[in-house]
């Protein structure tokens, strides 16, 4: 569960990234954050992250009161969450398994679990047969499955998905966000960050717009492929 | 944390020096000259302080005893002097001893002015005493003139104060180099290092976001300058074995220059190899744990 309470953000060189935004969203949901280049999404998810910390208000994050968390306690709540970035941020030098597994080894889970856990992940974004290969060696969709794979294989409760289908192939997109929905069916909330409006438009859910630092828009809708 | 996620730690260490084999190169070099430079300025230092031990040795204490003294109150002057806790040797030199020393010394014009002395020999007995430090040498000399039998005391103290002046200065600037090169070492290690962390940024960044503490990020790294330093310690071992040698032999065969100084040899490496290979093991292992630990915090701070 995420609960920002009169949240406002206000970056060293002035710039106000958010104003006063309050916000709920539950366990179990499904939710597109959009809005243009500089609205605030970028600083929504650092404060999830707690990569930065609110100037006013406060954060909650799967039950960590983010303003009151110590820096040696961020682990544990990172450790709650799953992360999909834009650009992948796989490691070059591990195969598909070891990042995938490599997520499990950081948090310190037996050996079993991790030689059971990670098959079963990679299989879930169907690249079972492309657990050895490097990085360089899969798509870009293929790469994005794998990040996939990592932000799910610890079991989060919220998966952060920050423009997930932006480096890939616009059918490949469509494949991407399904998985997502498929992980959210089975409990895990999902926050998506996009730009993508046909995705949005297609797929349909929450949507939040963010403008200028402020909650434009915050309402469920029906997708195109709900209407089909 | 468990068994199993320290060796998966280790085994990264150990891993990521052959997939980083440029870099690790790199700080084994820097690591190597480094220890190189520290280990045989010490043990120069180490040899120049006997060196001068050997000087100080050499800086004897004469003790004159009076003329009209039995044998047995020589005796026990010799007993009263070792009694003296910063005497080192009492030697015995006869008044006999000190005339033949004396006419061989002389050129044969002088022997002959001094055959017609009917055996009247004026010298006293002495006694040659060498101190253990040099830095108490007058305290020593003034309880010496204070037993019974002694006639009076030659020493030079002012040469004794000038070794120690000598000797303090050197132990200063030996000292001074050493911490200026452990300093030196350190700032490099842990700037060569700084650069193999930077080029794995992005890696230590996605640690972070899966909710790797600092410790689980910082070992790798760590467990690498370790291995480093102990390798770079092996060698800089082996090469410091033949500079030394090789430098040992050069001065022993001019050995009449140690003689003069008072030494009868430099350390043979024989006798110093175990706690110069410690040292260097230590050293190794400290400066590349402590190198990584300095460059790798900027980048692991959550």
């Amino acid at each position: 569960m995420v609960e920002f309470k009169d949240v406002s953000v206000t970056y060293s060189s002035g710039v106000d990234a958010l104003n006063h935004v309050s916000l709920k969203i539950n366990d179990g949901d499904f939710a597109f954050v959009v809005g243009s280049s500089g609205a605030g999404k970028s600083t929504l998810i650092k404060l999830i992250l707690k990569e930065i910390d609110a100037t006013e208000g406060t954060v909650t994050v799967n039950g960590f009161n983010l303003k009151k968390l110590k820096r040696r306690k961020i682990p544990n709540l990172r450790r709650t969450l799953g992360i999909v970035f834009q650009d992948f941020r796989l490691i070059p030098t591990m195969t598909v398994y070891e990042n995938v597994a490599f997520v499990l080894r950081v948090i310190d889970a037996p050996k079993k679990y991790i030689k059971s856990r990670v098959p079963y992940v990679i299989s879930l974004v169907g690249l079972a047969h492309k657990a050895k290969a490097y990085p360089e060696e899969l798509s870009g969709g293929e790469q994005q499955r794998v990040a996939l794979a990592r932000a799910l294989v610890n079991d989060p409760q919220l998966i952060i998905a920050d423009e997930p289908t932006g480096n890939i192939d616009p059918a490949l997109s469509y494949e991407i966000v399904e998985l997502l929905k498929g992980i959210n069916e089975c409990g895990t909330t999902i926050l998506m960050v996009t730009h993508e409006h046909d995705i949005v438009r297609h797929f349909g859910g929450r949507i939040i717009n963010i403008n200028a630092g402020s909650i434009a828009f915050d309402e469920t809708i029906g997708g195109a492929n709900e209407a089909q | 944390m468990k068994l199993s996620s320290i060796n998966y730690l280790v085994g990264k260490g150990i891993t990521s020096i052959w997939k980083n084999k440029m870099m690790s190169f790199a700080s084994f070099c820097i690591m190597l000259v480094s220890l190189l430079m520290v280990g045989l300025s010490v043990l120069a230092s180490v040899n120049i302080n006997k060196i001068i031990s050997g000087i100080e040795g050499k800086n004897e204490v004469i003790v004159i005893i009076k003329d009209d003294s039995t044998d047995e109150a020589i005796k026990a002057l010799e007993t009263s002097i070792k009694d003296i806790k910063n005497v080192d040797k009492a030697v015995f030199y006869s008044k006999e001893e000190a005339w033949e020393s004396m006419i061989d010394d002389m050129s044969k014009e002088e022997q002959e002015l001094f055959q017609y002395t009917d055996g009247d020999n004026p010298l006293p007995d002495t006694y040659k005493v060498s101190v253990k430090d040099i830095e108490k040498m007058a305290d020593t000399t003034n309880r010496m003139s204070t037993l019974e039998g002694v006639d009076s005391v030659k020493a030079s103290n002012e040469f004794a104060d000038v070794l120690i002046s000598v000797r303090n200065i050197f132990s200063v600037i030996a000292l001074a180099v050493v911490a200026a090169l452990i300093i030196v070492c350190l700032v490099i290690i842990s700037n060569t290092t700084r650069t193999s962390v930077f080029a794995r940024r992005k890696e230590i960044n996605i640690m972070k976001y899966v909710g790797a503490t600092n410790k689980f990020i910082k070992i790798p790294f760590q467990i690498e300058g370790t291995i480093v330093g102990i390798v770079a310690a092996v060698a800089a071992f082996i090469l410091t074995m033949f500079v030394y040698r090789g430098a040992a032999s050069l001065i022993q065969d001019n050995y009449h220059i140690l003689t003069i100084l008072g030494v009868d040899s430099l350390y043979s490496f024989k006798d110093i190899f175990l706690p110069v290979g410690v040292a260097y093991l230590i050293a190794g292992a400290v400066i590349g744990a402590i190198g990584t630990t300095i460059s790798t915090s900027k980048y692991v701070k959550v």
